[in-house]
């Protein structure tokens, strides 16, 4: 059978797009369990156990704490059941203070995401 | 000037290329940063850009489903436009009684704006039925009158013993407009496409008079809901916007040859 029809840029172009398409939902579908890893310092540096790390949900105009979780001995910690994509973290601790919120921008809903950078407590 | 200096007439259609996107370039711009619009001096360039904006509006607001409720009221609509008016066009290059007077009606018809009309249109869907339905939505558009001209004008262009042939041949009427004349007016066909496509994507006011619920919603609705109610969100506002425009470039990238030379055969023949 030709397969000359294929050759046609009504076919070629949606179909590129589909394959696209396609892909991405499969990594979204693999990458999106809504976690959320990373580490809480103080300002030298040093890890902090025993942070409270409170998660935000962020929409236009509000900011709604969903979410908390308690940094272990190296000052790790993580969240597991995200479902937003765009969240705000703020860690606190006792002796040490509230660090800033920090923003972070995902690409879907529930993407598992490692904080590259840490929080960082005792900034006001 | 221009056969001895080819060189300055791309230089100033360049320039006005240019000038005529710049409002385009201003949109995208903003919707792939947060900045404010009404800052001055002016940036040229985006500073710090993301495409976050965009999944905001996926997200926050039922983006999917205005895409979903206008992909389908822009393909009744285009579906519609190509059988109804290439029927209508095929027609009229036919001869029957009174077919000036049909002509003229038609050619009347297109004096009179949608929103004279919108009342009787309005009645008619609720008549039958579709208010808040997707076939409701494509109602006024599933045949335009410019389009069965431009249909009447390719059929013309076919030979009329190609047609007698096929006669010969013992092809029905239908069969001569799907077998002949449609696959010799490709053009027409193209043209058609974009512009029952571009109407349908765009309209505004007959979507904002039947639905009645949000998830009937088409996307320009929802821009301007989106409008309403987020006012202090610039970045994602451009966003919205640049999402609903690239459907409708796309289309009419991938279909622009045919567009044009639909549209000079039906200026020189018509």
């Amino acid at each position: 059978m030709s397969l000359r029809w294929m050759r046609n840029r009504w076919v070629v172009v949606p179909g590129v797009l589909a394959v696209l398409i396609s892909g991405w939902n499969l990594y979204v579908a693999a990458n999106a369990n809504g976690q959320i890893e990373g580490r809480v310092v103080d300002q030298a540096g040093q890890p902090v156990p025993g942070a409270t790390v409170t998660l935000f949900n962020r929409s236009f105009i509000t900011n709604e704490a969903r979410a908390r979780a308690t940094t272990d001995a190296l000052g790790r910690f993580r969240f597991e059941d995200n479902t937003s994509h765009a969240v705000q973290l703020q860690a606190e601790a006792p002796g040490h203070g509230r660090g800033e919120r920090v923003t972070l921008r995902l690409w879907f809903r529930a993407q598992d995401v490692a904080m590259h950078d840490p929080l960082v407590l005792a900034t006001r | 000037m221009t056969r001895r200096f080819p060189w300055a007439r791309h230089a100033v259609l360049i320039v006005v290329s240019a000038i005529m996107l710049i409002p385009f370039y201003w949109v995208a711009k903003t919707a792939i940063t947060n900045e404010n619009i009404y800052a001055w001096p002016p940036r040229l360039l985006p500073e710090a850009p993301h495409l976050f904006n965009f999944v905001d509006v996926w997200y926050l607001i039922p983006f999917p489903r205005y895409l979903l409720n206008s992909i389908i009221v822009s393909a009744l609509a285009v579906i519609g436009n190509v059988v109804l008016n290439a029927l209508a066009g095929y027609a009229l290059t036919r001869h029957f009684p009174a077919k000036r007077l049909v002509i003229l009606l038609l050619l009347s018809c297109m004096l009179i704006p949608f929103q004279a009309t919108i009342i009787p249109a309005y009645l008619i869907t609720a008549r039958l039925g579709l208010l808040n339905t997707h076939l409701g939505l494509a109602l006024p558009l599933l045949s335009t009158i410019v389009c069965i001209f431009i249909y009447k004008a390719a059929f013309e262009a076919v030979p009329r013993s190609l047609v007698d042939a096929a006669r010969m041949d013992g092809l029905s009427e239908w069969r001569i407009i799907t077998h002949v004349m449609l696959p010799l007016s490709k053009p027409a066909i193209a043209t058609n496409v974009i512009l029952a496509f571009i109407w349908s994507w765009n309209s505004f006011l007959w979507p904002l008079i039947i639905t009645r619920d949000a998830t009937m919603q088409t996307l320009p609705l929802g821009l301007a809901r989106f409008l309403s109610y987020l006012e202090d969100t610039t970045g994602a506002l451009y966003a919205f916007v640049v999402m609903v425009l690239v459907p409708g470039i796309f289309v009419f990238l991938m279909a622009q040859k045919e567009f044009i030379q639909g549209l000079t055969r039906g200026a020189t023949k018509g």
